[in-house]
């Protein structure tokens, strides 16, 4: 990040709005909140990974019985913050405070202690165990040395009703439960530890319409009962319905905070995009020309998860999908390749169609994926650079039976130094370079299987700066040999910056496909975040 | 030929020079030096122990010979070891495959043959279906072969031996020499060879060690992991084939009690040899030593005449002592 001086003056509390944001913070609405300290407060808050600020100054105060929305896009630092406020995640700078008094750093169960309860996306519950025995994990219910079962099971149905939910039965298997009654269970949970702040991540994401309407019911309840909640939230309809305020974040920082629920959805959007990004993309050549339709996606369809999804990518052309995480891009991806099996829908290579669910003909199809999760699918973490590159391409090293190493190595050496990669020893362990030099691995695995479909699923993620720079050449240098490239990406200046043509999706459906003159980021965005759930 | 060029890096030969690469082979060396060492302090030990009946050619090829059964089969179970695998089943199929070959060629060498490794590589085929295709895991897959297996072959031998003193060809294999060399030991020594380089030189080796060390990412590489996993139970059976015809020409019988506790030894040769049980790091090489090492061992004390319930306290220790040194270097 560039010229980021983390605020570790006195923050003023409240609001801090920079870099012309269209929005101008309002005082906080009382909202029938009970007066004085806030429940939670963040101040200042700063987290640095290895070549990634997440967090760049964080303040926000959350009152007792107070619905305190977080928005931001992809990146913005929102799961960075919920991290630092259930102390599973030390932050650089800055500090957490509940009711006044800081959280000591890094100490998850201090801040269970103090009554924070934070429900991730992915629920961490038990599914083989009843919901009685869910909710009181950690802290069982006991009569003497035995676990007091009745006991357990009486208060669960006690705190069941109080969210509305007398219909859940505290014997029932959690894993027999329908994702909005796990959620209420999560809650319930967090009841049994006398939660007095609330954070949910998302927590609408798994859940339809109706189911929606019912998670507000209880999360207006325990704001009523005095309990502040944090809901962090992409979906703007959402904010609108439930929030009492709303703080948005960008690049790690607080850009506006104590907005009215009543924000505009344009103002919003404008607040969550705001900057102006600063990386380089490299320019197209002018007498680049398209050459035939290398890639046709036609009515792709996987049950849960994407509908109807059609597309065309030509030779040399970059398209980029874009869309918030869950909106089912990467699974698309995976169709393409074949890693899942479509229930509908084809795909077609150079004009022929590829068997469904089957990579390997794919990939002799001229099809190569550089998958988001680089560590765990793309690359042998153990395995040196010659072994991680050629695996895709060694029938080309077949000399009768054999391999021929020699070749091996300096094809690798040679596409690896193509793609500038540091270091270029094709004998260094995989392990051992930067996580852009790693994507090059990747990249140059393909480069050598003279792949003619590329499909690259968030290729900049977690790399710094002047890394993504480079991998951006290196996609638009293949893009100009010919290559079909299908971009993934959250990091909508990527798209708008690097991609011939955007695809945008939301809820596993094509909402828009933007030419490069008109994909803007505001305009990804726009369409990328998915229209009422749940209206006001 | 390359889609892009930047002609400024390119022809980048590569000549190692930086030192963490070079760190990073010389830990590698090092971690496979450590077996080796161990072989030669125990030569050294037995010729300490008794001069002159441990460093005689003899001996040693006898050492040889002796580990021949086992060393073929831990060849096999190296590459299933390698895929994240286990298979647990090799001795009952050694004595299935025994009894079935000896039903088929109880008067001739060829069919005996034949019928032995044609019946181990059938009962891998199993294996693996129900590994690669059933979804099962290997341990419980290969456990239910175990028992499966022994039944068959107590059940088609009608629990007793099938002599094969008439099988000329067969009784030279497990019993013979050739030039003064053991003809076992000769067929250990061209089962482990020809192991190495399947390994280490083939697309085969790659795939297999590939499927066990990131099987997603050898799918999204094209790599067909059912097809592979399929094949290294057969390869086992192949081995377990070839071990059955060893150890019924040394016997001269084909017993359907053979081959008691021959996984263990060989799932510890294979895993002192430093492959990893989780999968995607394999050696033939240490596999071998690791053969050899126990084989010295139990050499070394039947030398100096200590009872058999040291051997099996010593096979405990080593196989704890080669772990924890793994364990060091990971």
């Amino acid at each position: 990040m560039t010229a980021a001086v983390p605020p570790n003056g006195a923050p003023s509390p409240g609001r801090r709005a920079d870099t012309g944001t269209a929005v101008a913070p309002a005082d906080r609405p009382a909202s029938g909140a009970v007066a004085g300290r806030p429940v939670l407060s963040v101040r200042g808050l700063v987290k640095d990974y290895p070549g990634v600020r997440a967090l760049d100054g964080v303040d926000f105060d959350v009152a007792a019985g107070q619905v305190h929305c977080v928005v931001g896009q992809n990146g913005a630092g929102k799961s960075t913050l919920i991290k630092c406020i259930a102390g599973v995640v030390v932050p650089t700078a800055g500090e957490v405070l509940v009711e006044g008094v800081p959280l000591p750093p890094g100490d998850p169960a201090a801040a269970l202690a103090r009554g924070i309860a934070t429900i991730y996306q992915e629920l961490d519950l038990v599914d083989d165990l009843p919901v009685a025995d869910n909710l009181f994990l950690g802290h069982e219910r006991r009569r003497g040395v035995l676990l007091d079962r009745p006991g357990s099971r009486r208060r669960a149905r006690e705190l069941l009703a109080r969210l509305g939910h007398a219909d859940i039965d505290p014997r029932r298997l959690v894993g027999e439960l329908r994702p909005a009654a796990k959620q209420v269970v999560s809650v319930a949970r967090a009841l049994t530890r006398d939660a007095r702040l609330l954070v949910m991540d998302e927590p609408s994401a798994v859940l339809d319409g109706h189911e929606i309407e019912a998670m507000f019911a209880v999360v207006r309840r325990l704001a009523a009962e005095g309990v502040g909640v944090v809901y962090i939230s992409h979906r703007l309809e959402e904010v609108a319905a439930v929030g009492d305020t709303i703080t948005v974040l960008r690049d790690g920082r607080t850009v506006a905070t104590g907005l009215p629920p009543s924000t505009g959805r344009a103002d919003l959007i404008a607040a969550m995009v705001g900057r102006q990004f600063t990386e380089v993309f490299p320019d197209r050549d002018p007498d680049h020309t398209l050459g035939p339709v290398m890639l046709a996606v036609d009515g792709l369809a996987r049950r849960g998860v994407v509908a109807d999804v059609s597309f065309e990518v030509r030779a040399g052309e970059v398209v980029g999908l874009g869309g918030l995480v869950g909106a089912g891009r990467t699974e698309v991806l995976r169709l393409i390749l074949g890693v899942d099996r479509p229930d509908a829908g084809t795909v077609t290579v150079d004009g022929k169609a590829l068997p469904p669910g089957r990579p390997s003909a794919a990939i002799r199809a001229g099809v190569g994926l550089a998958p988001e999760e680089r560590k765990s699918q793309g690359l042998w973490p153990g395995w040196d650079l010659v072994r991680n590159v050629s695996i895709a391409d060694l029938r080309r090293f077949r000399r009768h039976v054999l391999l021929d190493r020699r070749a091996e190595r300096r094809a690798v050496a040679d596409r690896l130094a193509d793609l500038r990669t540091v270091p270029a020893d094709p004998d260094r362990l995989v392990t051992e370079l930067s996580g852009g030099n790693q994507q090059k691995v990747v990249l140059a695995r393909w480069l050598l299987r003279q792949c003619r479909v590329l499909l690259l699923d968030e290729p900049t993620r977690g790399i710094d700066v002047s890394a993504k720079a480079e991998i951006y050449r290196a996609v638009r240098s293949l893009a100009d040999a010919g290559i079909a490239v299908v971009l993934v990406s959250s990091e909508l200046a990527e798209l708008a910056g690097l991609c011939d043509r955007v695809v945008v999706m939301a809820d596993g459906r094509v909402t828009a496909t933007l030419p490069a003159a008109e994909a803007t980021e505001a305009a990804i965005l726009a369409h990328a975040l998915p229209e009422g759930a749940a209206a006001p | 030929m390359s889609p892009t060029a930047t002609p400024a890096t390119m022809g980048a030969g590569g000549t190692p020079v930086d030192s963490p690469a070079a760190r990073a082979r010389r830990r590698i060396t090092l971690q496979e030096a450590a077996l080796p060492a161990v072989v030669v302090v125990l030569l050294v030990a037995g010729t300490l122990a008794d001069r002159d009946a441990f460093l005689t050619r003899d001996n040693l090829l006898t050492v040889l010979t002796q580990v021949s059964v086992t060393g073929v089969v831990a060849v096999g179970m190296t590459f299933v070891i390698a895929t994240g695998g286990i298979d647990l089943s090799v001795g009952s199929m050694l004595a299935a495959a025994s009894i079935a070959g000896g039903l088929v060629g109880e008067q001739q060498s060829a069919p005996f043959m034949l019928g032995a490794i044609g019946f181990g590589v059938l009962l891998g085929l199993v294996n693996g279906v129900a590994i690669a295709y059933g979804r099962i895991v290997p341990f419980i897959a290969t456990l239910a072969m175990f028992a499966g297996a022994r039944g068959l072959a107590l059940w088609m031998s009608d629990k007793t031996p099938i002599s094969l003193l008439r099988l000329d060809v067969v009784r030279e294999l497990g019993r013979g020499d050739v030039a003064s060399i053991p003809k076992a030991a000769l067929v250990f020594l061209a089962v482990a060879g020809g192991g190495w380089v399947l390994l280490n030189r083939t697309r085969y080796g790659r795939h297999v060690v590939a499927v066990g060390g990131n099987r997603e990412a050898a799918r999204m590489s094209g790599i067909r992991p059912t097809t592979v996993v399929l094949s290294v139970y057969v390869l086992s059976g192949l081995c377990v084939g070839i071990a059955a015809v060893l150890l019924s020409g040394r016997l001269g019988s084909a017993s359907p009690v053979s081959g008691n506790l021959l996984e263990l030894d060989a799932i510890a040769a294979v895993v002192i040899g430093g492959t990893s049980l989780a999968g995607g790091r394999a050696s033939v090489t240490g596999t071998f030593l690791g053969v050899i090492t126990f084989g010295l061992v139990f050499n070394i004390l039947n030398i100096l005449d200590m009872p058999t319930e040291l051997q099996q306290l010593s096979r405990g220790v080593i196989i704890l002592a080669a772990a924890a040194l793994q364990r060091r270097d990971r």
